[in-house]
């Protein structure tokens, strides 16, 4: 939403928060999400945290497919990889590295890890059971920041928020500089992009190596917010559920995957709730539910792409827009 | 020696089901361009249907008895004098079966027909003329819906379904060891095999394929030679949905029945990718390699490692061809 939006030097223009609005929102969510860090109930702390991890992974597939247009069904993998390393290096190096800093060594670590590796099915064989944890999974440890340790769901919070809202600031800054523009020359036509001198390899590679890295990131989190991680969190329906989330909350934009991730975790959350209070705790329901979690998450993305292919962002632009116009005009 | 021309057998075997599966997936790609993420999906469906046909429907109530079990007087004649564990018995068991194997194919088939038309009229057909990707990932979001309504109908429990051939042992001696085989087993490959003959044939020699390559060659040009390509699409939605049916109850019976059915779709996917995604000859062949590669892989390293052969390969092939082994060029103008 563009109005009245006088620039009067190129700095201004190349600012990453070009407008008021946009600073306004950025300072008044930092403020809003101190807040409900410090007085949010504890299952609503729950949830956004989840919410949080989820983002994070959902800004790297909106580098990767929303800006770049490439494709990618195994992100899942990445994450996995964040996880995995950052739990597995936090017990190599227990002892030798202080443990105030173990993060920030591992979790670099585990970012550039991801960004270079693609093998996830190493983890369920035997080979690696003793560093893995095999199909049973593997304890996690509690991250340290220099002698804070976060050990409670609410502090954890405060880091994961903090790291979203960073990751997502990244992403809009990304795409106002040249990595970012190429990225969004190769989306609208690869082959005009190498014409103008982009290399294709290079910026493909790029980008699929940033979204990695992004899923790293998450992973690393998701180890250090859950007590425990299993090989099957990390399948299909995690990657799945990423690409969904994008297209549900709209590619190429920065706010794309705030959206998108909102309504992945808070659907079947929702459903789980409408469950609980119509058919009690049985265990015939909790059968029907799964099933329809599924098919409620699959009839969404579909929805969306028929009915609404540029996502919730399109449909907020659409009222916001209404919003600054009323009386006069709508849509 | 002799045990690797048994595992070469069960490997080539393997991959005449995975050659049948990634028909489907090469026959939408081939007309519409787009890349199938829920084939896998369809087989399960088609799995399931025969389920349905062969196990749930003979066994209700209202049911006609011989429908369940087909018994006149002169099996039963013949069954009385037989010698234990002959492979005549073998024969005369799956003739009982006889009726119901023929209502699970027959049903399958149609309902998964169905099941494909609906699916190309009320989510691919409002997208064409969009871009491939809204496509591609509606596909996507078919594999949560699939997945999700199948566990709805017929609850997630694995249950067994009746072979679709007598199922007896074959035996016989190679290079001193012995090779030991199913009857079934046999005749999925041969049933595959010749229904991949007979789709290739389909679409090179008859109108309908014609139409089909036409259209995958130039979708405006095939318009104005008076080609449906609305009727294209659907038609190569249905020919993958039915080959899914078959292949469906093939893997049914070989596997069981469970909703987990519909991860043999991104195996296949990678063969698919591996062969070059237009390209039925290479299919085949890379089809019938990786089947090989992972009897090999199971016989030398075990299960575990056979599960992600055909991920490694196509890795490897791609590298080395990125358009898959018999795959075409994509040539743009600007």
């Amino acid at each position: 939403m563009i109005n009245a939006n006088l620039k009067s030097s190129y700095a201004a223009d190349e600012r990453v928060l070009n407008n008021r609005y946009k600073q306004a929102f950025v300072y008044g969510s930092i403020l809003a999400l101190a807040l409900f860090t410090l007085f949010g109930n504890d299952y609503l702390i729950l949830i956004a945290s989840q919410m949080g991890i989820l983002l994070i992974a959902v800004v790297g597939i909106n580098i990767l497919t929303g800006y770049t247009g490439l494709v990618s069904l195994g992100h899942g993998a990445f994450v996995a990889i964040g996880a995995y390393a950052v739990t597995i290096f936090g017990n190599l190096g227990a002892g030798v590295i202080p443990a105030g800093l173990m993060p920030f060594v591992s979790v670099p670590l585990a970012v550039a890890l991801a960004a270079n590796f693609i093998v996830i099915f190493l983890i369920e064989e035997d080979l690696f059971a003793p560093w893995t944890g095999g199909m049973v999974g593997i304890n996690t440890n509690v991250p340290n920041l220099l002698g804070w340790e976060l050990d409670t769901k609410r502090e954890m919070f405060g880091l994961i928020a903090a790291v979203g809202l960073v990751s997502l600031l990244a992403a809009q800054n990304l795409i106002r500089t040249r990595v970012g523009r190429a990225f969004i020359a190769i989306r609208d036509r690869d082959y005009s992009a190498e014409i103008l001198g982009i290399s294709l390899l290079r910026y493909k590679l790029m980008s699929f190596a940033l979204s990695a890295a992004y899923c790293g990131l998450a992973g690393a989190l998701f180890a250090y917010f859950y007590a425990r991680i299993l090989p099957e969190q990390f399948e299909l329906a995690l990657s799945l559920n990423l690409v969904a989330a994008l297209i549900i909350g709209g590619m190429g934009r920065t706010m794309g995957p705030v959206f998108g991730v909102i309504i992945v975790v808070m659907v079947p959350e929702l459903i789980k709730v409408l469950f609980g209070a119509l058919a009690g705790d049985s265990a015939g329901a909790g059968q029907l539910r799964a099933p329809l979690q599924q098919i409620a998450f699959g009839v969404l993305l579909v929805l969306f792409l028929l009915k609404e292919p540029l996502g919730i962002n399109q449909i907020v632009d659409r009222i916001l827009r209404a919003a600054n116009r009323w009386p006069f005009a709508r849509g | 020696m002799g045990q690797f021309v048994q595992f070469a057998i069960n490997g080539l075997m393997a991959g005449a089901i995975y050659a049948l599966i990634a028909v489907g997936i090469v026959s939408v790609y081939k007309a519409t361009k787009v890349v199938n993420f829920a084939h896998g999906y369809l087989i399960m469906f088609g799995a399931y249907f025969y389920f349905t046909f062969a196990v749930i429907v003979p066994g209700q109530p209202w049911a006609p008895a011989w429908l369940a079990s087909w018994q006149p007087g002169w099996m039963v004649e013949m069954r009385g004098e037989l010698p234990m564990f002959s492979p005549v018995a073998a024969v005369l068991d799956w003739v009982a079966n006889l009726p119901r194997i023929l209502l699970g194919l027959a049903g399958a088939l149609v309902c998964n027909a169905i099941l494909g038309r609906i699916i190309e009229r009320v989510l691919m057909r409002p997208l064409m003329g969009q871009s491939i990707f809204a496509m591609i990932m509606v596909t996507v979001g078919l594999i949560s819906i699939l997945s999700g309504a199948a566990q709805l109908i017929w609850t997630a429990d694995a249950a067994s379904v009746p072979y679709i051939a007598p199922n007896m042992p074959i035996r016989f001696e190679l290079f001193g060891t012995m090779i030991f085989l199913f009857g079934t087993d046999l005749v999925n490959m041969v049933v595959a095999l010749l229904l991949f003959g007979g789709i290739v044939a389909f679409v090179k020699f008859t109108k309908g394929g014609i139409a089909i390559r036409a259209t995958a060659e130039d979708q405006s040009t095939a318009y104005s030679m008076g080609i449906s390509v609305p009727k294209v699409f659907s038609r190569a939605w249905v020919l993958a949905s039915t080959t899914g049916a078959i292949a469906g109850a093939i893997l049914a019976t070989r596997n069981g029945i469970s909703p987990s059915l519909g991860l043999f779709g991104f195996s296949v996917l990678a063969i698919v990718l591996m062969g070059g995604l237009d390209s039925y000859i290479g299919v085949l062949i890379a089809a019938m390699v990786v089947g090989v590669l992972e009897a090999m892989t199971q016989w030398q390293m075990g299960g575990g490692w056979a599960e992600i052969v055909p991920y490694v390969t196509v890795l490897v092939v791609l590298i080395w061809r990125p358009h898959g082994l018999m795959g075409q060029k994509e040539v743009e103008r600007i």
